[in-house]
């Protein structure tokens, strides 16, 4: 590794800004124009990392879905229809809704969406999206392929960014809701007096069908999207066992990207070693 | 509102020694007759550095605070008195709300009018006076945070973290807690009123290399008090998505979006670093006061010519 410096890594002193100006412009009155020109979430950096890739910010926009379900009566080894189709609309309607105030922002997208599922009662999922609406500012006489449905991404800006670096685009996020039944254990075993060391063979199966179909649902969802593939997949399970009810629910979210026509770019990384600790946090993931 | 405002204090400093606080009379609120000999600071050393790179350098530790009796148009008296007279006493309270003009929706039983609307009947109602208290509490807070700052005589105070949370007091009461570090640059004159940023270090020294200078904390608020009805509660004989829940977070949402924009826009031209908390405050029973809160940094251009800052690709070698 060489710790020269080289011409266009330094940050010295000749571009030290001088905040004594900065300042100077907080005595003299400020003249508010009509309304702000844009809100963030991101922090500065990030919002250097987009400007980098032609993005700007343009307000925080953000959706809601909420839907409630009947868990009773779950069928061991069958698919709880109503129960998965209620979870993916809550999130379907919540997406939905942060792309329509992307589209009445004139914005291209969301970049570092906050997803968060709230289950109030049991039985009812109400899912928030939430984050800054971006517009691409490189688009001016071109359009996207993608121009008609604005994208969504839970990526963070750094990722979003090496993302476009290397000549992929985000075509939105893509979920897939599974919930399985399987049947209760038996009286000794749920008593903890079994003392036997076997598989409980229908939840296994139960949680691989789960699996299996929550991520067909969300392969399928990226391939109609026209996407390459789907990034940072986060599986979310959760066990619920009741009285009446025995199943598994599992969520899949990720990020539909697609590859651009020049194909893949390579960043090309130089290795550094950074004298800064903690990192910059523009520089860590979430 | 308890004990004298914040504009009482402001005017402090004023005769006192600008580096230490030694002197000032800004009330009860402030370590005031603390001397300060040794800087404080909440900074991390690589937070200090970058400050450093841009001229400044921390001067102390400061905090604002205000523990505050919360309002609310609706207590669990009122809802329970409510419940009592069940629709008749909802139908008075809503269109009494829809005439002051703020937000209000029904959202009727489900169950087909088979059961009686007391149990089921659900609203949606903006709780304005709720969203005001909790923007005086942070006001307040902010406004002690920068007379403390004030008094040491610096210019700013970086990385804002602001909180509310029951610390002090019982239910009902919530303590409004802002802390920072504050900096100055030898080389300028006092600042009549210094800018907060909830901005790093970094992020500061990034934003000065924009072109952009922190002008503010920018806020906002929204509250919309949420009886669900037999849909929203989860009621096991009506069960499908329902629209109430979603509009409750996206009027509460929209109005801190509004209000963080509108308390921006006298600041600088846009919004960064916004930190943003979407709660459910204060339950009584199944229903919930849907809170949304935004803080961010108001920024505002100084320079129009900057040199571009270009991030690089780069792998850091770390254990």
């Amino acid at each position: 590794m060489t710790h020269a410096t080289s011409p266009g890594t330094s940050t010295g002193a000749s571009r030290v800004p001088d905040v004594g100006l900065a300042l100077e412009a907080l005595r003299v009155p400020f003249h508010p124009g009509a309304q702000v020109a844009f809100l963030s979430d991101l922090s500065v950096g990030e919002l250097i990392l987009l400007e980098e890739i032609g993005y700007r910010p343009v307000e925080i926009v953000s959706g809601a879905g909420s839907a409630s379900w009947c868990p009773q009566f779950t069928t061991a080894g069958t698919e709880a229809q109503m129960w998965g189709r209620a979870i993916a609309s809550a999130i379907a309607e919540a997406r939905a809704g942060i792309h329509s105030e992307v589209s009445q922002r004139g914005a291209d997208g969301v970049v570092a969406m906050r997803l968060e599922l709230e289950r109030e009662p049991a039985n009812q999922l109400t899912c928030t999206m939430l984050g800054t609406a971006v517009r691409d500012e490189r688009r001016s006489g071109r359009t996207r392929p993608s121009a008609r449905e604005p994208f969504t991404t839970t990526l963070s800006a750094r990722d979003f960014h090496m993302l476009a670096r290397a000549g992929y685009s985000a075509v939105g996020i893509v979920i897939g809701v599974s919930v399985v039944g399987f049947s209760a254990r038996s009286a000794s075993q749920s008593l903890g007096l079994a003392r036997d060391n076997v598989e409980l063979e229908g939840q296994t199966t139960a949680l691989y069908s789960a699996r299996e179909q929550a991520m067909g649902m969300m392969e399928q969802e990226a391939g109609s999207l026209g996407a390459d593939g789907v990034v940072a997949v986060e599986l979310a399970e959760r066990p619920v066992n009741t009285m009446l009810t025995h199943a598994v629910e599992l969520m899949a979210i990720g990020t539909a990207v697609r590859r651009g026509p020049k194909g893949h770019k390579s960043l090309d990384p130089q290795l550094q070693l950074a004298m800064d600790d903690p990192a910059p946090e523009v520089f860590t993931s979430g | 509102m308890a004990g004298p405002g914040p504009g009482a204090g402001s005017d402090s400093g004023s005769g006192a020694d600008p580096r230490t606080g030694a002197g000032s009379d800004t009330g009860a609120f402030h370590a005031t007759t603390r001397v300060r000999r040794t800087p404080t600071s909440d900074l991390s050393v690589a937070e200090a550095a970058a400050l450093r790179r841009v001229g400044l350098s921390p001067v102390g530790f400061v905090m604002g605070s205000a523990v505050m009796q919360l309002a609310s148009m609706m207590t669990g008296n009122v809802y329970g008195g409510m419940a009592i007279r069940g629709g008749i006493g909802w139908g008075g309270f809503l269109s009494s709300a829809r005439a002051r003009g703020s937000y209000v929706e029904s959202y009727p039983c489900a169950h087909f009018g088979l059961v009686t609307n007391a149990e089921h009947y659900g609203f949606n109602a903006e709780n304005t006076v709720l969203a005001a208290s909790l923007f005086e509490g942070y006001r307040l807070a902010l406004s002690r945070l920068q007379d403390e700052t004030l008094g040491l005589g610096a210019h700013g105070v970086v990385g804002v973290k602001l909180s509310f949370e029951h610390m002090v007091g019982a239910a009902g009461t919530a303590t409004f807690l802002a802390t920072g570090t504050a900096v100055l640059h030898p080389e300028s004159a006092p600042l009549a009123s210094p800018f907060l940023t909830n901005a790093s270090g970094q992020n500061f020294e990034r934003l000065i290399g924009l072109g952009y200078v922190a002008a503010g904390l920018a806020m906002g608020v929204g509250v919309v008090y949420v009886q669900p009805n037999c849909l929203a509660r989860g009621d096991l004989t009506a069960v499908g998505p329902n629209s109430q829940i979603p509009a409750a977070v996206g009027i509460a949402r929209g109005r801190a979006r509004q209000w963080l924009a509108s308390t921006a826009q006298s600041m600088g031209e846009g919004v960064v670093h916004t930190e943003w908390s979407d709660r459910r405050f204060i339950r009584y029973g199944e229903s919930w006061n849907q809170l949304a809160l935004a803080v961010g940094t108001a920024v505002r251009r100084y320079k129009t010519e900057v040199e571009p800052l270009v991030p690089r690709a780069v792998v850091p070698l770390r254990p």
